[in-house]
C-alpha cells in the first residue's frame, strides 16, 4: 500500500505522442524533476567515467573535510565521497527502477487476470491482495528480508514483492471499468482472443494510472531500500548506496557532519525530484485535484 | 452494519492467522543457528543439546508448529531465545508504551505542522505562501526519516546540547524527561506525514470550498473564518479520516527505523534485533502483534468511516 | 604495547620476573602444589599460595603481576547516583549467572551476586561469603566456614543450604550453561549451617580461583532459593536476588537497570554509592555524546569503539585509563578451498613452502601491512599481531615475534610468492569472499583494499550476522573468515582454544569424513600445548608455548592482524580506587563519586 493511489476509473485523456512532454516542458517542478534525474542517471551509468576518484581506493586522510580535490570530503575510509555516491546512485537507482518494474510486471498480470477472468481466479488473487494490503510496503520489506536473509538480491525480491499488490490493484480496478466498454465487446465479437484484448485493448487503456503508480513506486523503492541498509538489513557488499554511506556514517556524525548529510541529501533530491514528476503525471493523466493520497 | 462489522473481523482474525504461520515456516528455513551463536564461548554440547531439547527445536517443524500455534491460542507467545529466556509477550508489552508513545506525539506533532500549513495554502491558493507550503511538504515527503533523525542528532542533541541524543524514559519518571527523550524522534517521524497530511487537508479544503453551499454561504456573507472553521473544515477533514490507516502504517514504518537510530527498544526495535539475532521467537510475537495493529486500525478506521459519513452503507 | 611496558619500571620488571619463578617452582605431584596446608587455608590466601595456585592452573602471567591504574583521584564521601554507560549492547539479556555469557554481564553481576571467594587485583583470593577455609591433606576435601549474619536481598539468611543448592542447578546442564566448570567436583555437602563441605575427583590448582570465584566461576556464584521461588526464572535472570553490595531494584529490558546499594551487606564500609543506574548504549555516537555532557559517568560493557579514544584523551574532563587487552583477530583461510589448500600441515615449514596453496596463504599474511591496518580500521588504537599470544600476557608475549615470523611484513616477498603461486600480479587469482559480522564491515574493507594494493587480488565482502557466521564458521563452509578471541589473560586462551587440532573452534561441526581437521592441524603443536599445561617451569612453559606461537605463525594456521587495547572511560568525578580494577570486571562497591 503506498502512499499515493492513483486514479482508479478515470478514463485517460486521449494524448497526442508527445503531448506529455511538452506538458512537463511547461510545468516547472516538472521540468526541473526530470532535468535532475535525467543528470543523476547519466552519472550513475557512467559513474566510472565521471568520477573524479575510484570510489573504494582508500588512498587520502580519513575524514577529511569537504575542499577543492574533495568537494563532499572524504570518509572515515579515506575514501573520495563524492566519487562513492555517484557510484552509489548506480545500486540505488538500479534498486529503485528495477523492484518497481519487477512489481509492475508481477502485479499487472496479476491484476488484469484476475479483473478479466474473475471468479475463483479473481478470489483467490484478491485474497492475497488484500491480505498484503494491510501492510504498508516498508514492513512487507522488513518482513521479507527477515525471512530471506539481507544481500543485495534479497534486498530486490523483498521490495519488488511488498510493491506488487500496489499495481494487482490498480490493474484490477481499470480492468473492471474497461471490460464494460463498447469497444471491447466489439473486438470480441471481432473474433479477438482473450489474450489479445487484455493485452491489446484493455492494458494501453489503463496504462496511465499505472504508469503515475510507476512513478512514485521508484521513489518509494529507493527510500526502502535506503531505509533496509540503514537498519543492517540491505545491501551489504562493499559496493556502496546511498543507504549504506547514510548507515555507515553514524559513527562518525558528530566529527563529520558531510558524511551523514550529503547522501540523506541525494536521496532526497532523488525522491523530490521523482515526486514532482509524479504529481505533473498525474495532473496530465487526470485533471481533478484531489489525487494527493487516494483520497476516496 | 453489525454483519459487515462481524465480517471485517472475521477476515481480520484469518489475516493475522496467516501472516503468522508464513513467517514461521518461513523463519525456519532462514540460515543461522541461534543457540550456536550463543554457546560459541561456553562450548557446551550437553547444555546446546538441553537448549535444542527444551526449545523443542529438535523436533520436526510441523510438530513445533502445532505446539506453537496452540500456545498461541491460549495467549503464551514463546520465550526469547537468549540469556534468560524472557517471555516474549513481556518484551512486547514493554515495548509498546515506547512505540505507541513515539506514534502518538509523532501523529499530535504532524497535526500541529499541517492542520494549519493546509488551511492557509487552500485559502490562500496560489501565492507565494501556498506555494512555499506546497515546496516545503514535497522536501519533508522526500527526506527519509532516519536521515532527519540524524540531522537532528547533530544539530540539537551533539552540537547544541539542548536535547538527548538517545534513550527513552517512560512517563512515570516525569513529564519532562518522558517529553525530552521523544521530542526529537517525534519530529523525524512526523515530519513526512505532516508533509502529506498538509496536501490532504489542502486539495480537500479545495474542493469543500467548491461545492454550491459553500459558494452559497460565501455569498450570503457569513464571516469567513466562522465560515471556514465550522462548516468547512470538518467537511475537509472527511476524506482525510479515511486515510488514517494509510497514515498510522506510514508512522509505524517510521518507528521501526527511527527507533533504531535512538536507541528506544520499541517494536521495531524488537523486531529488527530479533532478526539480527535470529530469536524466532521474538520475531513472531513482534511480527504478530505489528500485524494486530494494522490489521485492526484498517478495521477501525473502515467503521469509523461509515459513522462520520452517513452517505455511506456496508451491507 | 610500548606505552603500556614503557611504564613499567626495570624494577618492577624484576620483581615480576622473580614472582613468576617462585610461583611456578613446585612439585606437581604434590596435592597441595607445595603449599602446606596453612598456607591453602583461608580467611585470605597470601600473594604467594595465590600465585602458587594460579601457576599450578596454568592461569598465571605476568599481566596479573602488572600494577594497577597508578590514577588517583580525590577521595569523594559515600552517596551518590553514578550512571553507567555500557558499550555494544543493546539490552541486558539476563544477570542469571548459570546462563550468562558475555563479560559485559558479569561485570553487573559481580556487583549484585557473591561467591564463597573472590580475587582482588593483587589476585589475593578473599572470602566473600566464605569466612575462611582449610582443606585436607589428599587435595580433595576443602571445608568452608560460611560468613553468618549474611542476607539476601530478599532477607532470606544465607546457609550451606544455598550452597549446596546453588551447586546442583549449576552442575545441571537443564539449568546452566557451565556445567562443565563443575565436571571435578564430587560432591557437595552440608556439615551444618554455617560449613559446608567440597569434594573434588582431583587435586585442582584453580578450584578457589576458578569455581569458586564469583566473577569469573560462573557455576559456584551463590543464588538464592527463595528468589529463584518467588520469581520466575526469567524474571530472576532480570531482578536477580543475591547477597552482593548492590541489589537490583529495577530492570527494564533495553531501558535501564537500577542497583540501589544494600543496606545489609555484610561488610558496612561498602558500598560507598547509594544507587547507580546502567543503560545499555548500543551505538558508540550516543555513547560518546552522553559521557561529555555528563549523562553517564563511566563506561563499562564491550570495549569501547577506537575512533573515539582520541577525542576522549583530548577532553580534560575525562579519564582514559589504557592497559593491553587479551585477545587476538585474524584471518582464517580455509585449507580445504583452494587457491589455499593445504591438507596436511605436518611437514617441514620448508616443504610447506613449496605448495602452492602454501604460498598463496603465506603471500596473504604477508601482504598485510598491520601498521596501514591499525592506523586505518583502529585508528591507531592496536597492537600488530603475528599470533594468539598477546601483550596482556605480559611474560608469554613474543616481542621479536614481528620479525622472526614467517608473516613478517614483506610486500615485495608477498607478491613473488604469489607469481609464484601461478599468479603473477594477481592475474587469474579467483575473487574470494571473506565472511565478517554487520559489525567488522569496516575492518574488512581495509583488508580488501591492502590486499588489492599489495597483491592486485580481489576479495568481496560476505557479511552475515553473527548466527550465520558462527554456523559457516563451524562448519568450515568460507573462503576467508574475519574472526579472533576477545580471551583471557592465559596463553591457553590462546592456543588450547583455538591451536589444537581438538580445540573448540576448530572447525567443530565441519563434515570429519571429508576433513580431518578444521582450519589446522600440527603433531608437533598438539604435543607442545598438552605439555606447557603441565610444566611448572615458567621459563620453560614460556619456551614452549613461544615455540606453539612461532610455528603457528610460521605455517600460517590464520593471518594474524592486532592484539586489541583495554582503554577505561571515565569521568574525573569518579573515583574508581586502583584496588577494584580487577581484570575483566567492574566492581563499583568501593566507587565514588563527587
Amino acid at each position: 500500500m503506498a502512499v499515493m493511489e492513483t486514479t482508479e476509473g478515470v478514463p485517460p485523456e486521449q494524448t497526442q505522442r508527445w503531448a506529455w512532454l511538452r506538458f512537463i516542458a511547461r510545468d516547472k517542478k516538472a521540468l526541473v524533476g526530470m532535468i535532475v534525474l535525467a543528470v543523476l542517471t547519466l552519472a550513475a551509468i557512467l559513474a566510472p567515467f565521471l568520477t573524479p576518484y575510484d570510489p573504494n581506493a582508500q588512498d587520502f586522510a580519513m575524514i577529511g573535510a569537504p575542499s577543492w580535490a574533495h568537494p563532499l570530503g572524504t570518509d572515515d575510509l579515506g575514501r573520495d565521497l563524492l566519487s562513492r555516491l555517484i557510484h552509489g546512485g548506480r545500486i540505488s537507482l538500479f534498486v529503485g527502477t528495477s523492484t518497481v518494474l519487477m512489481a509492475l510486471l508481477v502485479g499487472v498480470v496479476l491484476g488484469v487476470s484476475a479483473g478479466y477472468y474473475g471468479g475463483w481466479l479473481d478470489t483467490i488473487i484478491m485474497r492475497y491482495i488484500d491480505l498484503q494490503w494491510a501492510f504498508p510496503n516498508f514492513i512487507i520489506a522488513v518482513y521479507l528480508v527477515a525471512v530471506f536473509g539481507a544481500g543485495l538480491s534479497n534486498v530486490i525480491v523483498a521490495i519488488s514483492l511488498a510493491f506488487v499488490d500496489d499495481f494487482a490493484r490498480i490493474a484490477r480496478g481499470m480492468v473492471l471499468t474497461i471490460k464494460e466498454e463498447q469497444y471491447i465487446a466489439a473486438a470480441r465479437t471481432l473474433g479477438a482472443s482473450d489474450n489479445r484484448i487484455m493485452w491489446r485493448h484493455i492494458l494501453p487503456n489503463a496504462a496511465a494510472p499505472i504508469i503515475v503508480q510507476a512513478t512514485v513506486s521508484v521513489s518509494y523503492a529507493i527510500l526502502a531500500e535506503a531505509g533496509l541498509s540503514f537498519l543492517g538489513l540491505g545491501v551489504r557488499s562493499d559496493t556502496p548506496t546511498w543507504g549504506l554511506i547514510l548507515a555507515d556514517s553514524r559513527s562518525f556524525i558528530s566529527r563529520a557532519w558531510w558524511l551523514g548529510f550529503f547522501p540523506g541529501l541525494f536521496i532526497m533530491v532523488t525522491v523530490l525530484s521523482i515526486n514532482f514528476l509524479g504529481d505533473a503525471l498525474r495532473d496530465l493523466f487526470d485533471v481533478r485535484e484531489t489525487k494527493d493520497l487516494g483520497a476516496h | 452494519m453489525s454483519g459487515f462489522i462481524f465480517k471485517r473481523i472475521l477476515w481480520a482474525v484469518v489475516v493475522m492467522w496467516a501472516v503468522a504461520t508464513l513467517v514461521f515456516f518461513m523463519l525456519r528455513i532462514v540460515p543461522g543457528d541461534p543457540l550456536a551463536a550463543m554457546l560459541f564461548d561456553a562450548g557446551d554440547p550437553a547444555a546446546a543439546e538441553e537448549l535444542r531439547k527444551k526449545f523443542g527445536l529438535d523436533q520436526p517443524v510441523y510438530v513445533q508448529y502445532a505446539k506453537w500455534f496452540g500456545r498461541l491460542l491460549m495467549g503464551d507467545m514463546g520465550n526469547s531465545i537468549y540469556g534468560s529466556r524472557i517471555e516474549v509477550s513481556r518484551v512486547i508489552r514493554e515495548a509498546l508504551p515506547r512505540t505507541l508513545s513515539l506514534t502518538g506525539l509523532s501523529f499530535l506533532i504532524a497535526l500541529v505542522i499541517a492542520v494549519p500549513a493546509g488551511l492557509i495554502s487552500a485559502l490562500k491558493r496560489h501565492s507565494a505562501l501556498d506555494h512555499a507550503v506546497t515546496l516545503v511538504a514535497f522536501l519533508g515527503l522526500s527526506m527519509p526519516d532516519f536521515w532527519i533523525a540524524i540531522l537532528l542528532i547533530i544539530t540539537f542533541a551533539s552540537g547544541l546540547h539542548w536535547l538527548p541524543a538517545i534513550g527513552y524514559v517512560p512517563l512515570s519518571e516525569g513529564l519532562w524527561p518522558w517529553f525530552s527523550h521523544l521530542i526529537l524522534p517525534s519530529i523525524a517521524i512526523g515530519t513526512p506525514f505532516a508533509a502529506i497530511m498538509a496536501r490532504m487537508i489542502r486539495s480537500s479544503m479545495l474542493e469543500v470550498l467548491r461545492t454550491e453551499y459553500m459558494q452559497v454561504a460565501r455569498s450570503k456573507g457569513l464571516f469567513k473564518l466562522r465560515l471556514v472553521m465550522v462548516h468547512a473544515f470538518p467537511n475537509a477533514l472527511i476524506p482525510v479520516v479515511t486515510v488514517m490507516g494509510i497514515a498510522l502504517a506510514l508512522l509505524m514504518a517510521g518507528t521501526i527505523v527511527v527507533e533504531n537510530v535512538f536507541a528506544i527498544k520499541g517494536l521495531g526495535r524488537v523486531l529488527i534485533q530479533g532478526i539480527l539475532d535470529r530469536d524466532y521467537p521474538i520475531v513472531q510475537g513482534a511480527i504478530l502483534v505489528v500485524s494486530f495493529i494494522f490489521v485492526f486500525a484498517n478495521l477501525l478506521v473502515d467503521v469509523l468511516y461509515t459513522v462520520i459519513d452517513p452517505r455511506i452503507r456496508y451491507d | 604495547m610500548s606505552r603500556i611496558s614503557k611504564a613499567l619500571t626495570g624494577q618492577e620488571k624484576a620483581r615480576i620476573e622473580t614472582e613468576l619463578k617462585q610461583a611456578y617452582d613446585f612439585d606437581p605431584k604434590d596435592p597441595l602444589f607445595s603449599l602446606t596446608r596453612q598456607q591453602l587455608g583461608g580467611p585470605e590466601l597470601n600473594r604467594r599460595s595465590v600465585l602458587r595456585l594460579m601457576a599450578a592452573a596454568g592461569t598465571l602471567t605476568a599481566w596479573h603481576l602488572m600494577p594497577g591504574s597508578g590514577i588517583k583521584a580525590a577521595k569523594a564521601a559515600s552517596g551518590g547516583h553514578l550512571k553507567a554507560g555500557w558499550a555494544g549492547v543493546g539490552e541486558f539479556r539476563t544477570l542469571d549467572p548459570a546462563q550468562i555469557n558475555q563479560v559485559l554481564l558479569f561485570q553487573i553481576a559481580s556487583n549484585v551476586l557473591s561467591g564463597l571467594t573472590h580475587i582482588n587485583p593483587q589476585l589475593v583470593a578473599q572470602g566473600d561469603l566464605a569466612a575462611d577455609w582449610s582443606v585436607t591433606a589428599d587435595g580433595k576435601e576443602w571445608i568452608f566456614n560460611l560468613r553468618e549474619g549474611v542476607t539476601f536481598h530478599n532477607g532470606d539468611p544465607f546457609t550451606a543450604d544455598d550452597v549446596v543448592f546453588t551447586y546442583n542447578r549449576s552442575r545441571d546442564p537443564k539449568n546452566s550453561i557451565h556445567s562443565r566448570v563443575l565436571s571435578n567436583v564430587t560432591d557437595v555437602v552440608k556439615v551444618n549451617d554455617h560449613t559446608v563441605k567440597i569434594l573434588l575427583g582431583a587435586p585442582q590448582a584453580s578450584f578457589l580461583t576458578k569455581t569458586m570465584e564469583r566473577a569469573s566461576g560462573r557455576a559456584m556464584t551463590i543464588v538464592s532459593r527463595g528468589g529463584l521461588e518467588q520469581l520466575s526464572e526469567s524474571q530472576y535472570g532480570l531482578t536477580p536476588v543475591g547477597t552482593g553490595p548492590f541489589r537490583v531494584t529495577s530492570h527494564t529490558l533495553g531501558q535501564s537497570i537500577v542497583l540501589e546499594r544494600f543496606e545489609n551487606y555484610y561488610d558496612p564500609e561498602r558500598p560507598k554509592l547509594d544507587k547507580i543506574t546502567i543503560i545499555p548504549v548500543i551505538d558508540a555516537e550516543p555513547l560518546a555524546a552522553a559521557i561529555e555532557a555528563g549523562d553517564i559517568h563511566i563506561i563499562g560493557g564491550n570495549p569501547v569503539a577506537p575512533e573515539l579514544i582520541d577525542r576522549f584523551e583530548a577532553n580534560p574532563d575525562l579519564i582514559v585509563n589504557i592497559v593491553a587487552g587479551p585477545g587476538f583477530q585474524s584471518i582464517w583461510m580455509n585449507p580445504w578451498r583452494e587457491p589455499f589448500k593445504v591438507p596436511d600441515f605436518n611437514k617441514p615449514v620448508e616443504e610447506l613452502m613449496k605448495e602452492k596453496g602454501f604460498k598463496v596463504r603465506l603471500a596473504i599474511a604477508k601482504a598485510i601491512d598491520r601498521d596501514r591496518y591499525i592506523e586505518r580500521a583502529q585508528f591507531g588504537r592496536a597492537v600488530p599481531a603475528f599470533g594468539t599470544i598477546n601483550p596482556a600476557m605480559g611474560f608469554y608475549f613474543d616481542e621479536s615475534l614481528g620479525e622472526n615470523s614467517n608473516q613478517k611484513y614483506d610486500v615485495e616477498e608477498a607478491r613473488r610468492l604469489l607469481a609464484e603461486a601461478g599468479y603473477p600480479n594477481g592475474e587469474g587469482f579467483p575473487t574470494l569472499k571473506i565472511l565478517s559480522t554487520p559489525s567488522a564491515r569496516r575492518e574488512v574493507q581495509v583488508i580488501k583494499d591492502i590486499l588489492k594494493r599489495s597483491l592486485n587480488i580481489n576479495v568481496e565482502l560476505d557479511t552475515k550476522d553473527f548466527p550465520v557466521l558462527i554456523d559457516e564458521f563451524e562448519t568450515m563452509n568460507y573462503d576467508m573468515t574475519r574472526l579472533g578471541s576477545g580471551g583471557d589473560y592465559d596463553p591457553d586462551d590462546g592456543v588450547v582454544d583455538w591451536m589444537q587440532t581438538s580445540s573448540k573452534f576448530n572447525g567443530r561441526n565441519r563434515d570429519k569424513d571429508k576433513m580431518p581437521f578444521g582450519f589446522f592441524s600440527d603433531a608437533e603443536v598438539d604435543r607442545l600445548i598438552d605439555e606447557q599445561r603441565l610444566i611448572s617451569d615458567p621459563q620453560k612453559r614460556k619456551d614452549m608455548v613461544q615455540k606453539v606461537n612461532k610455528i603457528t605463525s610460521d605455517k600460517v594456521a590464520c593471518a594474524f592482524i592486532f592484539h586489541p587495547i583495554d582503554a577505561q572511560i571515565r569521568h574525573k568525578s569518579v573515583n574508581f580506587p586502583a584496588e577494584s580494577r580487577i581484570p575483566g570486571l567492574m566492581d563499583l562497591d568501593r566507587t565514588t563519586i563527587s
